[in-house]
C-alpha cells in the first residue's frame, strides 16, 4: 500500500497527459455540438429547464435509473458471485448465457416481453385453462423498471465476474476457516473486493436507463430521452435543451461517481491460479431455480416469444415470402454486425486504455475531465451522436473522405460506447500491482516488454469485459448505423427494425435469434473464453 | 496508445501476449486501409455515377421498384434506408454538402419541414400534375407517392359495432372513457391532429384532445403497438393508419383486431400521403425527376397497393382489395403546407392537453 501511495501522488508523463487530452478532445465532440446547436437555435435553457413539461420526465427518468441500477447491482453481482465464486451446478452454461441479454435492442426485448406476459399475451393465453385470467398491467414504471433490469444487468456481471475471476482466494479462505458462512463471507470480503466493478457496472447501467428509447416509449413511461424523440423534428431548441440536459445529468452523476470512487481503498491483486469455489451446500439447488428463473425471464423468455413467432411465421400460409430465403439474405449482415462489433471493441479499448492508466496511476486532472467527457457520450441518445459527427465530418477536410464509410461508423460507435470500456479498463488497470513493474524493472525488462509481459496479462480479464460489453452494445446499436454507415452495410440491428418497420413479426423474429445466437458465440470466443483460460 | 509505449522497443521480444495483443490491431488497420481504398475508387468515378436516395420507407418495398427502374432508365441508384423523421434530420445537418439526390418520405411532416428550410428543389408541373393537387406540396417541392387512411381499429371480441362511432370526435365523450389508445408522439397521429387544426380551428382540436387525456387514452409508442394491443386485447380500440391491421392479419390471421373507416368526410378519415422530393443541393435533379415519375407510374402505383395496402395515387389505379375508394375521402380540404411548419404548433398543442402520460 506504501508503494500505491508513493506513486499516485507523482505526476503523469507528458505523453499519457497529451494522449488523455488528445482522447477528451474527441469525445468532447457531441457535447460540443448540442451546446452549439442550443447557441445556434437560440435555446431558451432557461425557460425549458423549470418548465414542468420538462421536470416531470426528469425525475421520471431518474427515478427509473435509479432504480433500475440498483436492482441490476443486485442481481449482476449477485450472478457474477454465484457463477463465478460458487459450486452451483452448471455454472459453464450460466457463465456463457448471463452476458447474452444485454444483446436485445430493448425495442424487441419490451416487445416480446409485453407479447408474452401482458395481459392478452401468450403467456395469459396457457395460463386461461388453469383458470388465471389477468396478469398484472406491464406498462408505466413498472414494465420499464422491469425489462430494463432484464437487459442490462451484464453491465454489470461482467466487470464483476471478471474481477471475481481475478481476486486472490487467500482472504476468503481465512474468512471461511474462520467458520463464516458463505453469505458472510461474500458481505465481508467479496463485496469489499469487487465494490469498484459494481460502481462502474452500475454507472452504465444508471446511464443506459436514462438514455434508453425503445423499452420506454413502448411501456409508455413518459421519460426525457422520449421527450427529445418526440421533439426532434420539430421542435428542435426543446430537443437540444433537453439533450444536453441529459448529458449535465451524466456529467453530474460521473464526478459524483469518481469523488466517491477516489476514497475507496485499492486491493492489487495477485494471481492465482486458480479461484477459491465455495460450497453453497443446501443451498446449490435454490441457488439453481434462482439463477435459471432470472435467465429464464431475461433470456429463455424473449427467445421463446421470438421463436414463437419465428415459427409461426414459416408455418402460416399468408406468409408470401420464404424464410429459409430470409436466413440466406442474413447471412450479409450477421458478418457486418460481427465485424462491426468486433473492431468497435478492439478499438474502443485501445483509445481508452491510456486515459484509465493515466486515471489509475496518476493524480490527474485532465484525465479526470477526459474521463467525464467520454462518460457523456453514452448518456446521449445515439442519433445526437450521429449527427454530432455528420456536423463535425462532412465540411471537415479529410474526415469528409470518410463520410458514411466504416471508418466514420466506428468513430461513432466508440463515441458512443466508450464510456463502457474506460470504467472497466480503470477497474483493470486497478488490478495490476505497481510492485510488479516496478520489480519487472528492476530485473532490467524495458517499459515495452514490461507492459506487454506483466500487465497486459494480468488487465486481460478486466479488458475484455470491457471488449465484451461494448462489443454488444455496437451489434445491437441502431440510430448511428441507419445514418452513418455505409450504403449497403446492413446489420442485424437494421434488420431486425426493417422488418418490425414494415411488421413482419417472424422475420424480424429470425434475425433476432441470429443476433442472440451470435452474441452468445462472440461472448464466448472473445470474453468469457479468455477471462477463464488466460 | 504512443504514450504508453517506450521507444526502447525490444526488437527480439518475442513475448506471445504481445503478438496477440498486436495481431487484432492491425487486423483492424488493414480493415479500414481497404475501407478507405474503396471510398476512394468510388469517388473517382462519381460525376454520371450513381445517384443517392435517402428512404424512410422501407427496402422490401422501395428495393424491388428501384431496381425496376434501374433496369429502365439505366441509372444506377443507391438507397440508404432509415426513420423519415432522422433522414430529415441528416439532410438538414448535411447542408449543401448532402450526398443525397431524392427524399422519400413516410410521412409528409418531414418534407415540409425540409421545404420550409429550402432544402428541396421545385419539381416540374407535369410531374406535379400526376396527383390530385391535394396530394402534392402548394410551393410544387414534393409530390405524394401513395395513400393511407386513418381508421380505428378495435378488438371484435371487446367492442360492439353499434358502439363504434361514426365521427372522431365522439371519441373524446365519455363513453369512450379508457377505451380508445392513442399515440401522441407518432407523426402520423400528429399530422392527423394538423389536419383536424386546419379543419376545426385549435379551439376545437383543443378540446377534443382534452377530452381524450380526461378520458384517460392509453398511450403507445406507434401504430403497430397500438394494433398489437388491441389485438391482444390489452386496449378496446386505437386511432392508426389502416394498413397495420391489415399487416398484423397478414402475420397471423386469427388475431381479433378490425379496422374500422370512418365515414368520408369526417375528419378523422384524412388521407396521409408519403411522398418523394429532389434535393436542392443535388446535382442529379433530372435523374431524381425521373424516379419520383417511375414511383408515379402504372407498374409502380399497382405494385404500392398490391405490396403496402397503400392506396395508389395515380388516377385510374384501384385501390387494394377489401378497401373503401379513395375518392369520397376528401383529402384536398386539407391544407398539407400546414403540416410542415405547422407541426411544432400541433405538438404544442398536444403536449398541453395532457394525453402524453
Amino acid at each position: 500500500m506504501k508503494a500505491a501511495l508513493s506513486s499516485s501522488s507523482v505526476r503523469a508523463p507528458f505523453g499519457l497527459t497529451a494522449a488523455a487530452v488528445a482522447i477528451g478532445l474527441v469525445f468532447l465532440g457531441p457535447l460540443a455540438y448540442v451546446v452549439w446547436r442550443n447557441v445556434d437555435l437560440g435555446t431558451d435553457l432557461g425557460s425549458v429547464l423549470v418548465d414542468a413539461d420538462t421536470l416531470r420526465p426528469l425525475s421520471q427518468s431518474l427515478r427509473l435509473g435509479v432504480a433500475v441500477a440498483l436492482s441490476a447491482a443486485v442481481i449482476g453481482t449477485g450472478l457474477a458471485w454465484l457463477t463465478v465464486r460458487c459450486d452451483l451446478p452448471g455454472r459453464r452454461v450460466w457463465r456463457l448465457l448471463a452476458p447474452v441479454p444485454l444483446v436485445f435492442p430493448s425495442f424487441v426485448g419490451a416487445t416480446a416481453l409485453l407479447a408474452g406476459f401482458a395481459s392478452g399475451g401468450l403467456v395469459q393465453e396457457l395460463l386461461t385453462p388453469l383458470g388465471i385470467h389477468s396478469l398484472p398491467d406491464m406498462r408505466g414504471f413498472r414494465g420499464a423498471w422491469l425489462v430494463l433490469t432484464l437487459f442490462t444487468y451484464p453491465y454489470v456481471y461482467l466487470p464483476v465476474a471478471a474481477r471475481l475471476a481475478s481476486l486472490p482466494p487467500s482472504l476468503e479462505e481465512s474468512a471461511r476457516l474462520l467458520g463464516r458462512s458463505p453469505l458472510a463471507v461474500f458481505r465481508s470480503v467479496v463485496l469489499p473486493q469487487a465494490s469498484s466493478a459494481i460502481w462502474a457496472g452500475t454507472l452504465l447501467v444508471f446511464l443506459y436507463a436514462i438514455s434508453d428509447f425503445g423499452a420506454v416509449a413502448l411501456l409508455g413511461y413518459d421519460t426525457l430521452t422520449e421527450q427529445i424523440f418526440a421533439d426532434k423534428l420539430f421542435d428542435q431548441p426543446r430537443a437540444m435543451g433537453l439533450s444536453l440536459v441529459l448529458g449535465g445529468v451524466a456529467l453530474i452523476v460521473v464526478i459524483a461517481e469518481r469523488s466517491l470512487d477516489r476514497r475507496r481503498r485499492r486491493i492489487e491483486v495477485v494471481r492465482s491460479r486458480e479461484s477459491l469455489i465455495v460450497p453453497l451446500g443446501r443451498w446449490r439447488w435454490p441457488a439453481v431455480v434462482v439463477v435459471g428463473g432470472f435467465l429464464g425471464n431475461a433470456l429463455a423468455g424473449p427467445v421463446a416469444v421470438l421463436g414463437f413467432w419465428a415459427w409461426r411465421g414459416m408455418t402460416a400460409d399468408t406468409t408470401t415470402v420464404g424464410l429459409a430465403t430470409d436466413m440466406g439474405d442474413l447471412v450479409g449482415p450477421t458478418l457486418h454486425t460481427a465485424e462491426a462489433g468486433l473492431i468497435t471493441a478492439l478499438v474502443a479499448i485501445a483509445v481508452v486504455l491510456p486515459l484509465a492508466w493515466t486515471i489509475s496511476r496518476y493524480r490527474s486532472r485532465v484525465a479526470g475531465v477526459a474521463n467525464s467527457m467520454v462518460v457523456t457520450g453514452f448518456a446521449l441518445p445515439g442519433v445526437v451522436i450521429a449527427l454530432s459527427l455528420v456536423f463535425w465530418a462532412i465540411d471537415t477536410p479529410l474526415l469528409n473522405r470518410w463520410y458514411q464509410t466504416l471508418p466514420l461508423l466506428i468513430i461513432a460507435y466508440v463515441l458512443h460506447f466508450g464510456a463502457q470500456a474506460t470504467r472497466a479498463a480503470q477497474v483493470a488497470v486497478d488490478a495490476v500491482p505497481r510492485r510488479l513493474g516496478d520489480a519487472a524493472a528492476t530485473l532490467g525488462a524495458g517499459r515495452v516488454r514490461r507492459f506487454f509481459s506483466v500487465e497486459v496479462p494480468l488487465m486481460t480479464p478486466g479488458l475484455l469485459a470491457g471488449a465484451g460489453i461494448v462489443m454488444l452494445s455496437t451489434m445491437k446499436e441502431l440510430p448511428a448505423t441507419l445514418l452513418l454507415a455505409p450504403i449497403g452495410f446492413d446489420t442485424l440491428a437494421t434488420e431486425i427494425w426493417s422488418a418490425e418497420q414494415r411488421g413482419a413479426l417472424a422475420q424480424g423474429a429470425v434475425a433476432s435469434l441470429v443476433l442472440v445466437a451470435l452474441s452468445a458465440v462472440l461472448t464466448w470466443v472473445v470474453v468469457i473464453r479468455r477471462i477463464e483460460h488466460h | 496508445m504512443l504514450g504508453i509505449l517506450d521507444i526502447r522497443y525490444d526488437v527480439s521480444m518475442t513475448n506471445s501476449s504481445l503478438r496477440r495483443f498486436l495481431t487484432p490491431v492491425l487486423v483492424v488497420f488493414a480493415v479500414l486501409a481497404t475501407a478507405c481504398g474503396s471510398d476512394s475508387d468510388s469517388e473517382s468515378s462519381a460525376g454520371s455515377g450513381p445517384i443517392t436516395v435517402y428512404s424512410g420507407r422501407d427496402e422490401e418495398l422501395v428495393q424491388p421498384l428501384i431496381d425496376a427502374f434501374t433496369a429502365s432508365s439505366g441509372i444506377e441508384v443507391d438507397v440508404r434506408y432509415a426513420d423519415s423523421a432522422e433522414l430529415a434530420l441528416l439532410i438538414q445537418t448535411e447542408g449543401d454538402n448532402t450526398p443525397a439526390d431524392v427524399f422519400i418520405s413516410q410521412s409528409p411532416g418531414a418534407l415540409g419541414l425540409l421545404a420550409g428550410e429550402d432544402r428541396l428543389a421545385p419539381l416540374p408541373d407535369d410531374l406535379l400534375g400526376l396527383v390530385d393537387p391535394g396530394f402534392a406540396a402548394s410551393d410544387g417541392t414534393w409530390v405524394g407517392l401513395s395513400g393511407r387512411v386513418r381508421v380505428v381499429v378495435y378488438n371484435s371480441d371487446l367492442v360492439d359495432v353499434a358502439d363504434l362511432p361514426t365521427s372522431v370526435l365522439e371519441l373524446s365523450g365519455a363513453d369512450y372513457a379508457g377505451r380508445v389508445a392513442v399515440a401522441p408522439t407518432n407523426g402520423s397521429f400528429q399530422d392527423f391532429v394538423t389536419a383536424m387544426r386546419s379543419e376545426l380551428g385549435d379551439e376545437a382540436t383543443s378540446a377534443w384532445l382534452e377530452g381524450l387525456a380526461a378520458n384517460g387514452a392509453p398511450n403507445y409508442p406507434k401504430n403497430s403497438a397500438i394494433v398489437e394491443a388491441v389485438g391482444r386485447g390489452e386496449v378496446e380500440m386505437g386511432l392508426v393508419n389502416h394498413y397495420y391491421n391489415l399487416r398484423a392479419l397478414e402475420a397471423d390471421p386469427s388475431v381479433s383486431s378490425v379496422n374500422h373507416f370512418l365515414p368520408a368526410g369526417d375528419v378523422g378519415s384524412l388521407v396521409i400521403v408519403t411522398g418523394g422530393a429532389v434535393l436542392a443541393a443535388s446535382e442529379s435533379g433530372a435523374a431524381g425527376e425521373e424516379l419520383l415519375r417511375y414511383l408515379l407510374s402504372v407498374d409502380a402505383q399497382t405494385t404500392f397497393a398490391a405490396e403496402t395496402q397503400e392506396y395508389p395515387l395515380l388516377d385510374g389505379v384501384a385501390a387494394p382489395d377489401g378497401l373503401p375508394a379513395l375518392s369520397g375521402y376528401a383529402a384536398d380540404t386539407i391544407d398539407y403546407d400546414l403540416l410542415g411548419d405547422g407541426l411544432t404548433g400541433t405538438i404544442d398543442l398536444i403536449r398541453e392537453s395532457g394525453i402524453e402520460q
